[in-house]
């Protein structure tokens, strides 16, 4: 690793923590500073004073805000987000528990997205201004504009009720199991274990949840790729190509798309948060036991804790991931300044 | 920009906005027509939302008809025992023995015509109940009516085309769902558009402030900003719905907080390039106060961008608030929201009973495709650049 | 070395591209030969066309533009006729181009080698990448260009050496016409006399063709056999270089000469053409010059003159110089 690359790493190291100090305040904020207290939130209207009361003192709200804060930030450092209240579990093991179904299913989506977007938006690019162009931009206005949820209905009512082809709830048929968790990634897990049966089940599951938010995500990458790649394909370096009677799917899949994939690249970073909301939606839509899941499932049992801890856990990995990315636009690009 | 900006292109410039537009026929090409594709899907369903209580057959609240009658259904036949068929005076039932059965738009049609009727739990209830004498007549589905006259001997129709039916079907309550559409548009727009006022008032101020100002200020709102953009909007909204309680203002409030990072950063950067250039120097070096600056120099120039990104957020907001009500975290019952129907309408996909979701879907997809596509031509047609040489 | 025989002949070539003012002729009913063997310089005010005239003897002319008509005869081939892909082996291998910006010129990510090898495997798909790489050390050896920075990125090279590395992937397959568009404009003094020199030295070792485009007139000075200038998209005056500074004839020739900063006029104060060219879009009526020119004449600003040779080997394309009548065209001038 050369010196440079060295110090363009710590810096966006540093930079990830007022990144991290601003989500968590974020979090707390909403969850807390703003109008509408959390034990009516909770508990609902109607609740006593007695039941608001010992919900407050359980959770710490009675204390003065700036109090709260301390051992909310303190809490996250330490990775601590207390215990469910309908579970009697430490959040984090719920977390640990949903959030490979997570993993799982915005893999397989980012897979579906890059594959469809990065070539749908090349070849618009490349054939510029004709029809195929015109078709695959309106295209992916569309898909973008599909609502996730609805797209996987119509989905699950196609291939899953209709032609009956594919199932379109949870990770696995009832009775499946994996032998041994290594990664909570079943088709991982599957093929690390050898265990094909399980591997045809984790993937045909997978499938319509993964095809939904990848198809939805690959309307913006389309237009995403096809901008980047028109401006690398005006450059120099292209026509100097050209003129050295280097092939049009040459100049345009090796020499722009190795181009373009830098910006590519940063730009699928910022889609991120696009995808995990996304995910949100199609877990709800395909009953895919993830933290959008999670969430959402809390919200309709009342435990506080546990949608609190899960929202402050995706503000950890947002942070995450854009620190990753940034890392790897690093080693991509070599002409890596800072 | 068009006052602001001298170039070359003065000329393609100072032809206004609908004369620029009208150009841009020539210009783009097939893109225009995308564009004004786009618009025209908005101007439609605007002008539905304005219409609404003129254009909507029912009340979108009202169990009008029979549950899931299927797009296009819900007229009655009415059948007699063949060769006794009673004179039928359709304005006046009353003397007659009307049988229906349970839960269809045949029972609906009985009541209001006032008819003294009878009612079975099954259609072989009731066509037994014909053929023994028990009614002189029923009234059954008009689609079923030649089937059954043709299977049971001894029965013909006596009218057809009886009541109403419903375009696109009723939903799990019997509610029409062209209404439902209809009513749904004047949400679903007055949701996305106040949310998308909001996060573009804030938004815009911020961005002018920071990019102006620069130096600590500008680096905190930066900042700050890019978190918010980089935390998955849904879930801050889901957060903050979830806290401010479900309605319509929470609900625009909540989503409008997701877009304002969007409106600052392109604000802040159309600010810090404007900034640079050669004419605002001009005006400081003149002695222009700053706010001066602001409002005469920056702020019209940044328009076109806000424009563009409006639109855009338009779109989005449209589906953001459809996920939230998907979600359960929406709008109170009793307004009429596509998004909420599409989340009671999923669990009778199974069943079959498709129209209830497909067609709230289509109608959130062509609004939010208006929108993007109008975006997208905006941002070509306001910002006119040459061909570079 | 330099013959009278002719590489490449090239006929009312008519370039146009379609913006949204409207169609830009961007080179007009341009003729003219280029000898095998001599390095013709071209030169004009930018934005003249000698970019896009340069591009077009690639037939490499990209959308919005288009090659209108015209003729263009490489080594007796009718390029206009060639499929596409024929006139793409043509390209890198028979004619190749040097650019003005080599660090725009050369792929960011991709490794100094890796252009050379690619260009040469293209064009001989049967030769081995450790047979290219071995062919690539050698011709940037000979280009003065050290082995080990074979490996490096574009972005680790000297300006200079990055001008090398273009000029070693026009050589990689010896084609026969360079063309060297601004080649030098992005170099400092310095190393453009060293490029001159390399280029000089060249010249005779791979007996090139060289047509160098520039508005830099001491470089054409230096370098060229002979000299052609353009002035908005039409050619204004060709001839042997010496001839053409003793002796212009077209008065923009005479006026951008003026403008050329000259050791032996000391003192005096350099010339500045009055106005600025035209727009190529809508250009001025009959000689595209008239509106600039001191010896403007009433047919000027109605009628075209046309490229014509006045005196053996110097073409003019002025009224001055022929009458209405005897126009006599290239065609059979040259013949
Ligand atoms: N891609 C293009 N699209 C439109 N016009 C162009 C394009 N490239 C060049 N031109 C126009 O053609 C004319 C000639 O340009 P060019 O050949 O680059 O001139 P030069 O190389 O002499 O500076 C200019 O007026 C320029 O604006
Ligand atoms: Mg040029």
């Amino acid at each position: 690793m050369s010196p440079a690359l060295r110090r363009y790493i710590i810096v966006r190291v540093l930079l990830t923590i007022p990144m991290v100090l601003i989500l968590v305040s974020l979090v707390f904020i909403v969850l807390r500073v703003l109008p509408g207290d959390p034990a009516v939130a909770i508990l609902r209207e109607g609740a006593s004073e007695e039941q608001l009361a010992s919900f407050r003192a359980a959770l710490g709200l009675d204390k003065p805000l700036h109090v709260q804060y301390v051992e909310f930030l303190t809490g996250v450092l330490r990775f601590d987000f207390g215990y469910s209240m309908t579970r009697k579990v430490p959040v984090t093991r719920e977390i640990k528990t949903f959030f490979p179904a997570t993993v799982e299913l915005a893999l397989a989506s980012m897979f579906v997205t890059a594959v469809v977007g990065i070539f749908s938006g090349a070849f618009a690019a490349q054939h510029r201004k004709s029809p195929a162009d015109y078709a695959i931009r309106i295209l992916s206005i569309i898909l973008y504009s599909l609502p996730i949820f609805w797209l996987g209905l119509m989905l699950q009512m196609t291939f899953g009720t209709g032609l009956g082809w594919l199932p379109v709830s949870n990770r696995l048929s009832p009775g499946m199991a994996p032998k041994e968790v290594i990664t909570g990634l079943y088709t991982i897990d599957a093929i690390l274990t050898g265990d094909w049966a399980l591997f045809k089940d984790a993937a045909s599951h997978l499938v319509l949840p993964a095809l939904t938010l990848g198809l939805v995500l690959a309307g913006i990458f389309t237009r995403l790729t096809r901008a980047n790649m028109l401006d690398v394909l005006e450059q120099d370096f292209i026509t100097a190509g050209r003129a050295r009677g280097l092939r049009e799917r040459v100049l345009v899949y090796k020499h722009g798309l190795r181009n373009a994939f830098i910006p590519i690249v940063t730009l699928l970073g910022l889609q991120f948060a696009l995808l995990l909301a996304g995910a949100i939606l199609t877990e709800t839509t395909f009953s895919w036991p993830g933290m959008g899941r999670l969430v959402v499932d809390r919200i309709y049992d009342r435990d506080f804790t546990t949608v609190q801890g899960a929202i402050l856990f995706f503000a950890l990995l947002v942070a995450g991931i854009s620190l990753v990315v940034d890392i790897l636009y690093g080693f991509l690009d070599p002409r890596i300044r800072y | 920009m068009a006052e602001t900006h001298s170039s070359p292109t003065s000329e393609v410039e100072n032809i206004g906005l609908l004369g620029r537009f009208w150009r841009g026929r020539i210009w783009y090409g097939t893109e225009w027509y995308i564009t004004t594709f786009g618009g025209l899907i908005l101007l439609a369903i605007i002008l539905m939302t304005v219409f609404a209580p003129w254009l909507a057959p029912f009340d979108p609240n009202q169990f009008i008809g029979a549950q899931f009658t299927p797009p296009g259904h819900g007229k009655q036949a009415l059948l007699a025992r063949a060769g006794e068929a009673p004179p039928v005076d359709l304005s006046d039932l009353s003397g007659q023995v009307i049988g229906v059965q349970r839960n269809r738009n045949g029972a609906n049609l009985a009541r209001e015509l006032g008819a003294k009727g009878k009612r079975y739990q099954t259609q072989e209830d009731l066509l037994a109940a014909l053929l023994d004498g028990e009614v002189d007549l029923i009234f059954v589905d008009q689609e079923l009516a030649p089937e059954i006259v043709a299977s049971y001997d001894g029965l013909e129709i006596v009218a057809e085309g009886l009541g109403r039916s419903y375009p696109l079907g009723t939903d799990n309550l019997g509610r029409d769902i062209v209404s439902r559409l209809i009513w749904g548009a004047r949400t679903v727009l007055g949701v996305a558009l106040t949310s998308a006022l909001f996060s573009s008032i804030i938004g815009i101020t911020l961005g002018l402030i920071s990019g102006f100002v620069s130096g600590f200020l500008d680096r905190v709102l930066s900042l700050m900003m890019d978190s918010i953009y980089s935390f998955p909007g849904l879930l801050l909204a889901i957060a903050m719905v979830v806290m401010l309680g479900p309605g319509l203002l929470n609900v625009a409030v909540a989503v409008s907080v997701i877009y304002i990072p969007t409106f600052f950063r392109v604000v802040r950067g159309q600010v810090l390039s404007v900034k640079e250039e050669l004419y605002v120097e001009a005006a400081r070096s003149l002695g222009a106060k700053p706010l001066t600056i602001l409002t005469r120099y920056i702020f019209p120039n940044v328009i076109p961008s806000v424009v563009v990104v409006f639109s855009l957020n338009v779109a989005d907001a449209i589906l953001t608030e459809a996920g939230l009500s998907f979600v359960g975290l929406g709008l109170p019952p009793d307004v009429p929201d596509w998004g909420y129907d599409l989340s009671k309408g999923q669990s009778f996909l199974v069943a079959g009973q498709w129209w209830l979701i497909t067609f709230p879907g289509i109608m959130i997809t062509l609004v939010a495709a208006g929108f993007s596509l109008l975006g997208e031509g905006l941002s070509e047609i306001l910002n006119p650049r040459l061909v570079k040489g | 070395m330099m013959t009278n025989d002719v590489l490449y002949r090239i006929r009312d070539l008519v370039v146009e591209y379609h913006t949204r003012a409207g169609i830009l002729t961007a080179v007009d009913h341009v003729s003219f030969d280029i000898r095998r063997g001599e390095v013709l310089g071209l030169v004009g005010e930018s934005g003249c066309g000698k970019s896009t005239l340069g591009k077009a003897l690639m037939r490499m002319i990209q959308e919005p533009g288009r090659i209108a008509s015209g003729e263009l005869w490489f080594d007796g081939m009718n390029l206009m006729q060639l499929p596409p892909g024929e006139m793409r082996k043509l390209r890198g291998s028979r004619i190749s181009m040097i650019f003005q910006d080599p660090m725009t010129s050369l792929n960011p990510v991709q490794r100094v080698v890796d252009h050379i090898t690619e260009t040469i495997r293209v064009h001989q798909p049967q030769t081995s990448e450790k047979a290219a790489r071995a062919r690539a050390a050698e011709l940037v050896d000979r280009l003065g260009i050290s082995r080990n920075r074979l490996d490096d990125y574009p972005h680790q090279l000297s300006g200079g050496m990055r001008q090398r590395v273009m000029i070693s992937l026009a050589l990689a397959l010896r084609a026969d016409l360079v063309i060297a568009d601004e080649a030098t404009t992005s170099l400092d003094v310095i190393v453009e006399a060293q490029f001159l020199d390399l280029l000089k030295e060249l010249r005779e070792e791979f007996n090139l063709t060289i047509l160098l485009i520039t508005h830099n007139i001491g470089i054409v000075a230096e370098l060229a056999d002979r000299v052609a200038v353009m002035y908005a998209g039409r050619m204004a005056e060709l001839a042997e270089v010496h001839e053409l500074f003793e002796r212009p004839d077209h008065p923009y020739t005479r006026g951008l000469l003026r403008a050329v900063p000259n050791i032996r006029l000391d003192d005096a104060e350099l010339y500045k053409m009055p106005g600025s060219p035209p727009d190529l879009v809508s250009p001025p009526p009959g000689c595209r010059f008239h509106p600039r020119c001191p010896d403007v004449m009433d047919i000027c600003t109605r009628q075209a003159p046309t490229f014509y040779e006045n005196k053996p080997g110097h073409f003019v394309n002025c009224w001055l110089y022929q009458e209405r009548e005897e126009n006599v065209s290239l065609e059979e001038a040259s013949s």
